[in-house]
Order: structure tokens, then C-alpha cells, then sequence
């Protein structure tokens, strides 16, 4: 096989192709399939398949394109991703080149997950999405299986794992799960059948074990969570570019933040769709507010950080005792080895040793600088 | 997601014990019926469906009116691009070698059967299983040479047993330089008939024949002394797929001939697709195998060896290989009289099954 198998060459270049695209239609804020497909008019996407594949490669490339697109019709990314991810695979579908057609391979744990799409679709309304869908299993694009792709036990390869793009990631729903509007209903009706009971035991309830309130002040707890999220939001494009200018990875996703920004200051474009989080207050809500194709940045500054390589080679150096003879400092990329203890022989024994190594051009561009005064020191830079 | 068996209910749908690794154990004939509760019968049939009546029952259910329906579809058709042939057109022309290296896989496809009593019944569950061969050689590092076996879900065990075909059943022991003439007659597959599967801590026998024996015995016996959870056992032409629990893409064991082991791996289970082949006739289906390098004669180098000599005067390597004409030429004479000291065995060429 020249070249290393299918997977392996063209995974990570498909992926890419994919966000791009899932990023695009992102941006039109919007979820009609006439959107997705100028997209794709436009990027010429048919030609992934095109280009000379020996033999049975073209049929694995097609198995690869559908399994890697299917992965963005599942959670946890975004509504409008997920219809994004829809139309990918009907595109991808049809315009493959194997043939007869390689299938789309839908397990079984993740049905439940499509019905419930398929429902929000169609209390949305959005019957491009349904249509399709329904078309797609019409013509006997699916197949049912057990898991979505063929396991052959390769324990050694390390399996690669879909990362999943935090941009297209829906809100964390997490609060509104947990306080979900039955619970609230649960919660006031247990408090009601309480303080029937006390007032049916004592004439004076002067005991208040519970607040009486609760299932207000949880309620009210909710929404002020969610109005913070959207405040943050609409706001985390502008703090977030202070934090830009530092990280360079962030510099796209910032850039992409201004875009989407300036497009909102624009205008809004008139999505007849609530957000899914925005379901129960469905009646009163101006369609003024943009979907759900929200970039996610807050929670990237609430996440700690790796250490950085500075703090990780200061800890392994200088912390805990290890290296007793030697104190080291880094500052930006250099190496300050600073002997602590000159007469000590190991000591010296290691300065040479750095010396002898330096000699042997294992650091590549660096210098070696021995100042005068600390004798039993040096610097590599 | 990944993981998420805890929060799994209903534990016939299978799940990943480690991710894209296996899955748990389930229980195959359940894991069906939960596809197909879960199902419209139309949505795994056969047949096409109509395209006007697919549309009607759409706009019926939605509730829309014909004019959007009418968008919808114009929306949604594919556009066929426009192909200027002639100046663009590059016809690839595959190799030979590549176009045959999978061919067995589609040789099948798409097949009807010409007696509709042998069409697979729609819903019935196809199973793919990778049969590893013996493998203990170094040099087996970065291939795993396996045939990849295409089952239905009715099928029992002993088909399964019966499709894999390995070398070490075509053997012949003994030596035979005295009469080479009955070599023939001793083929191990006649006289070594057990066999037995190894799924999820049962073992599944082989008892059709009288001479079969029991060889987990011994193994089961082993493990009670041991610190083993107990093993169970079962008959092999008694159990079907359906009534197996297994983990998909974990490997099981496959043992014949006393000691000829074969790793089985199920890489997947699906319910069955029109463009399958759709002839039970033509289950277990063959739609992958390794090929393997054939050893030819010593002397001709044009035939595939089918004897093995030691001790040999006549041959220039100790052993030394020989195929049926060159084998007789040397060491026989017109009579037949064997010439000279030397010991035969009857060779079996692992590239036999190409």
C-alpha cells in the first residue's frame, strides 16, 4: 500500500475541509438547506472524491468521508451544526463515487439521539431537515448496526478520537437539566403537600424547617443564569479581545468573533427557529435574537491551563530537592544553571559534562556563556 | 457519551467498554429485536419506495401545503453537474493486481437468489467475522492475515466451523517413503474432528460426530483449580448467533485439531441492506482473505511441493521439498522400488486455499 493506509493520509485534511465548511454555514446563521448548498457550490466540494485512488481505496475514502461526517450530527454540538452535519452527509451521499454507494452506518445508541433531533425538527418546522432525513432513510442510505464502525481489536494503533471543535459546541445546558421546569413543578408540589401537613399538625407553624419560596427562588435562579449566559456571550466577543493579542492560537477565533460581532450589530437574520434553551419561553421571545450558533469563548478562560513549559521544566529542575547542587531559573528560553555548591564535585562534574555536550552541537543554536565571577556556572541560551 | 453505560437502561444496545475498541457484552438476538421495535418495517425493506407516495405521506404527516412541498423537493434535488467529456475525461486504468485484491468482496454484492425460499428475510442480521490464522511468526507484525467471514444471524456455530478453512485440517502425519501411494487416505480432518469456539466464558463444542471429544475439558478443569470464574459449556450445532452474548471487535478463540488455535474477532453486526447479497445459499460468505506465499520444488521450481524428505542423500538441503513428479523421479525407479535411504512426508503448502 504506498503511502500508508487511506484513514491515516486523509483524515486529518478531511477534517479540516469539514470545519471550514461547518464553519461557513455557520456564519449564515442560518439552518436552510439552500444556504448549506451554495456553500458547497461555492467551496466545489464534489471534488473531494475526485483524484486517482488505486482499487478499493476509492470505496474506504467514501466509508471515511461518511463516518467523519457523522460525527457532526451528533451531540454535543450545536442545533445548527448538527442540521450543518445533516446536509453533509446527504451531499456526501450522493455525490460519492463508489459504487454501488457505500452507506451511512447508524448504531444503535445513537438512534435515540436522532429521534429527538427529528422531533425538534419538526416542532420547528424546519422541513428541509425532515425531508431530508426521511429521504435519506427512503432510499436505503442507512445502514443499522450495532456500532459505527467496524472494531478489529488494534489495541497497538492508538485509536484516534474525534475531537470534538469547541466552536461548534452548543451552550452547556447543564443548569437547565438539572432544574428542569417538572422538577420545579415536583419541588412546588412536595412543598405544598408540606406545608399542608405542618398546618394540619401545629396551629402555629412557627418552625420554618423549609424556605417558602423555594421553587420561586430556584426558578428565578435559572433564568438569571441564562440571561448571564447570554450577556456573556454577546459580550465575550469584546473580552475577548484583549485576551487575543497574547495567544496565538486564539488570533482565528478571535478574528471570527469580530465577524460575527459586526454581523450581529448588522442585522439579525429572521430565524423562525427558538433555541433549544430558549423552548419554554418560546411565546414571549422576540425573534430578534440570533439561533444557536454561538461561539463558544467564555468557558475557554474559566478552564485551567496546562502548565506552560517554562512552569513544567522550573518544577522538574528546581522543585522538590532533586537536583541538590544546582538552582535553575529559566527565563524565556534560556537555561540558568546556576551551581550552588562550586567545590562539590558532582557539581563540577556536570558543569563539564554541559560543557562537553555543548562542544558535541546536541543544542542547536546555542551558546554557551561562562561568566567569570561564579566559577562552577554557565549559561546556555 | 463516550462510556455512557451507566446511564443505559436497556442493556442490549451495546456500548463501548473501551472507546472504539469493544464493546460490552450483549446479547445478539436482543440487540435485533431492539433494532426493529425501534424501526418501521419499510425502513429496512428491500423494495424501493415510491418516490410519489413517499412525498404524499410527508406532506400528510407535516401537515404542509403542496406548494411548499413542491419547494422542498426543488430545494433538495441533487444537481447534476454539467461534464464536458472528451477533453476532461481521464479514464484510470487500475492495475491488476488492485483490482482483483478485493474483488471478493464484491463478487457478491447486490446477488439474488433464483428460488425466492432462499431470499435472507428482511430484519435478519448479518455478522462479519475475522478469522485470524495461527499466527507465530515474527514476521506477522504489521499484518494480521485473517479471512473475513460474512454470517446471517440463523446461522449456528458449526457453519461458522464448517466455512473456516485452515491447513493444519488438510495435513497428513506419517511417514510414508515406504508406500507413497497411500498418503492420501489420511487426511487430518477425518480423523481429528473435535473443535471447539470460546465466547464470553463458554465453550461451544463440537459433538455431531461419535469420535468428537470434549477438549475443554481440560481446560475447564484447569481453571477450577485456578483462581478462574467458571466456565460453562455448551454444543455447537445447538447454538445459533442470535442466542450468543458476545463484545463486538473482541477476539474469542477458534481451537481444532488439539491444538490448532485461531483468533475470531466479530468486527460487526448490522441488520441486513438491499445491496447485500441476499442468497442464503451463498452464506457463510467468503469476502476476505490473505493470501499466502506458496513454496514451489526444490528442483523444478515450477510446482508447489507436495513432498518433504530428511535425511536425504539425493537432496542438495536437509529438509528438503519436492513436488509429486520430481519426488518420484529421484527416489524411485521405473518399478517403483524405493532407492537409498530416506524419510518422506507428505507436505501441505499453507498457500493451499488460495
Amino acid at each position: 500500500m504506498p503511502n500508508g493506509k487511506a484513514k491515516d493520509r486523509f483524515l486529518k485534511p478531511l477534517v479540516a475541509d469539514y470545519e471550514e465548511l461547518l464553519g461557513r454555514f455557520q456564519q449564515t446563521e442560518s439552518v436552510r438547506f439552500e444556504e448549506f448548498t451554495a456553500i458547497w457550490r461555492n467551496m466545489g466540494f464534489s471534488s473531494v472524491f475526485y483524484g486517482s485512488l488505486a482499487g478499493n481505496e476509492m470505496r474506504e475514502f467514501c466509508h471515511l468521508t461518511l463516518t467523519m461526517a457523522f460525527n457532526y450530527f451528533l451531540p454535543p454540538y450545536s442545533f445548527q451544526i448538527r442540521v450543518g452535519g445533516l446536509y453533509l452527509l446527504y451531499g456526501l451521499y450522493h455525490t460519492q463515487l463508489a459504487s454501488p454507494k457505500e452507506k451511512i452506518r447508524i448504531a444503535l445508541k445513537d438512534w435515540e439521539q436522532i429521534q429527538k433531533f427529528y422531533q425538534d425538527s419538526v416542532n420547528s418546522q424546519h422541513y428541509d431537515a425532515v425531508y431530508i432525513i426521511r429521504k435519506l432513510i427512503a432510499e436505503n442510505a442507512v445502514l443499522y448496526t450495532a456500532m459505527p464502525q467496524m472494531l478489529t481489536f488494534r489495541v497497538k494503533k492508538k485509536p484516534q478520537h474525534h475531537k470534538v471543535c469547541e466552536e461548534f459546541r452548543d451552550r452547556p445546558e447543564r443548569v437547565k437539566d438539572l432544574i428542569s421546569t417538572d422538577m420545579l413543578q415536583e419541588v412546588a408540589n412536595i412543598q405544598g403537600h408540606h406545608e399542608r401537613l405542618k398546618a394540619s399538625v401545629l396551629e402555629r407553624s412557627s418552625i420554618a424547617v423549609t424556605q417558602q419560596d423555594l421553587p420561586a427562588r430556584l426558578h428565578s435562579c435559572v433564568l438569571e443564569f441564562l440571561h448571564w449566559q447570554d450577556r456573556h456571550e454577546n459580550h465575550g466577543d469584546a473580552d475577548h479581545l484583549v485576551y487575543a493579542e497574547e495567544k496565538a492560537q486564539q488570533v482565528e477565533s478571535s478574528n471570527r468573533a469580530q465577524l460575527l460581532a459586526s454581523i450581529k450589530t448588522k442585522s439579525y437574520g429572521c430565524l423562525a427557529e427558538a433555541s433549544r434553551s430558549r423552548r419554554h419561553r418560546q411565546v414571549e421571545m422576540d425573534t430578534s435574537i440570533s439561533g444557536t450558533g454561538y461561539i463558544k469563548q467564555a468557558p475557554k478562560y474559566h478552564k485551567s491551563r496546562a502548565p506552560s513549559l517554562k512552569a513544567r521544566t522550573n518544577k522538574n529542575l528546581c522543585g522538590e530537592g532533586q537536583s541538590p547542587g544546582f538552582r535553575c531559573k529559566v527565563n524565556n528560553s534560556l537555561f540558568d544553571f546556576e551551581a550552588v555548591d562550586p567545590y562539590n564535585d558532582t557539581v563540577r562534574a556536570v558543569v563539564e559534562l554541559i560543557r562537553v555536550v555543548h562542544n558535541v552541537n546536541e543544542w542547536h543554536g546555542t551558546q554557551l556563556l561562562l561568566p567569570e565571577q561564579k566559577e562552577g556556572s554557565c549559561v546556555v541560551r | 457519551m463516550a462510556a455512557g453505560s451507566s446511564s443505559n437502561v436497556n442493556e442490549n444496545i451495546p456500548v463501548f467498554e473501551y472507546k472504539d475498541i469493544n464493546t460490552k457484552p450483549f446479547h445478539v438476538g436482543s440487540f435485533r429485536t431492539a433494532w426493529l421495535e425501534k424501526l418501521k418495517p419499510i425502513d429496512y425493506s428491500y423494495e424501493d419506495k415510491y418516490e410519489e407516495n413517499e412525498d404524499a405521506d410527508f406532506a400528510k404527516e407535516m401537515g404542509i401545503a403542496p406548494e411548499t412541498l413542491d419547494e422542498l423537493k426543488a430545494i433538495c434535488r441533487q444537481r447534476k453537474k454539467k461534464q464536458d467529456y472528451k477533453g476532461t475525461l481521464r479514464i484510470d486504468k487500475i492495475s491488476r493486481v488492485d483490482h482483483y485484491q478485493d474483488e471478493l468482496e464484491s463478487l457478491a454484492v447486490g446477488k439474488r437468489p433464483e428460488d425466492p425460499v432462499d431470499l435472507v428475510p428482511e430484519g435478519e442480521i448479518i455478522l462479519s467475522i475475522n478469522v485470524l490464522y495461527p499466527a507465530i511468526f515474527e514476521r506477522f507484525r504489521y499484518v494480521r492475515p485473517h479471512m473475513t467471514l460474512q454470517m446471517l444471524g440463523s446461522h449456528s456455530l458449526v457453519d461458522l466451523r464448517d466455512a473456516i478453512c485452515c491447513i493444519s485440517d488438510l495435513q497428513v502425519f506419517g511417514e510414508f517413503s515406504n508406500t507413497p501411494d497411500m498418503a492420501p487416505d489420511f487426511i487430518s480432518k477425518d480423523h481429528f474432528k473435535s473443535a471447539f469456539f470460546y465466547f464470553e466464558g463458554v465453550f461451544y463444542n463440537d459433538m455431531r460426530h461419535p469420535e468428537c471429544q470434549d477438549m475443554s475439558e481440560t481446560t475447564i478443569d484447569w481453571a477450577k483449580t485456578r483462581d478462574f470464574p467458571t466456565f460453562h459449556k455448551a454444543k455447537m450445532e445447538d447454538t445459533r448467533f442470535y442466542d450468543l452474548k458476545v463484545k463486538v471487535g473482541y477476539p474469542y478463540l477458534f481451537c481444532h485439531q488439539g491444538d490448532c488455535e485461531h483468533v475470531v474477532i466479530i468486527t460487526d453486526i448490522r441488520l441486513a441492506h438491499k445491496d447485500d447479497c441476499l442468497d442464503r445459499k451463498l452464506y457463510p460468505l467468503l469476502t476476505h482473505k490473505h493470501r499466502v506465499m506458496t513454496r514451489k520444488c526444490a528442483v523444478c521450481h515450477v510446482y508447489i511441493g507436495r513432498w518433504l524428505t530428511t535425511n536425504d542423500p539425493f537432496a542438495p538441503n536437509d529438509p528438503c521439498l519436492f513436488c509429486e513428479r520430481c519426488f518420484r523421479m529421484l527416489h524411485y525407479d521405473k518399478k517403483g522400488n524405493k532407492l537409498g535411504q530416506f524419510l518422506a512426508y507428505p507436505y501441505v503448502d499453507p498457500g493451499a486455499f488460495n
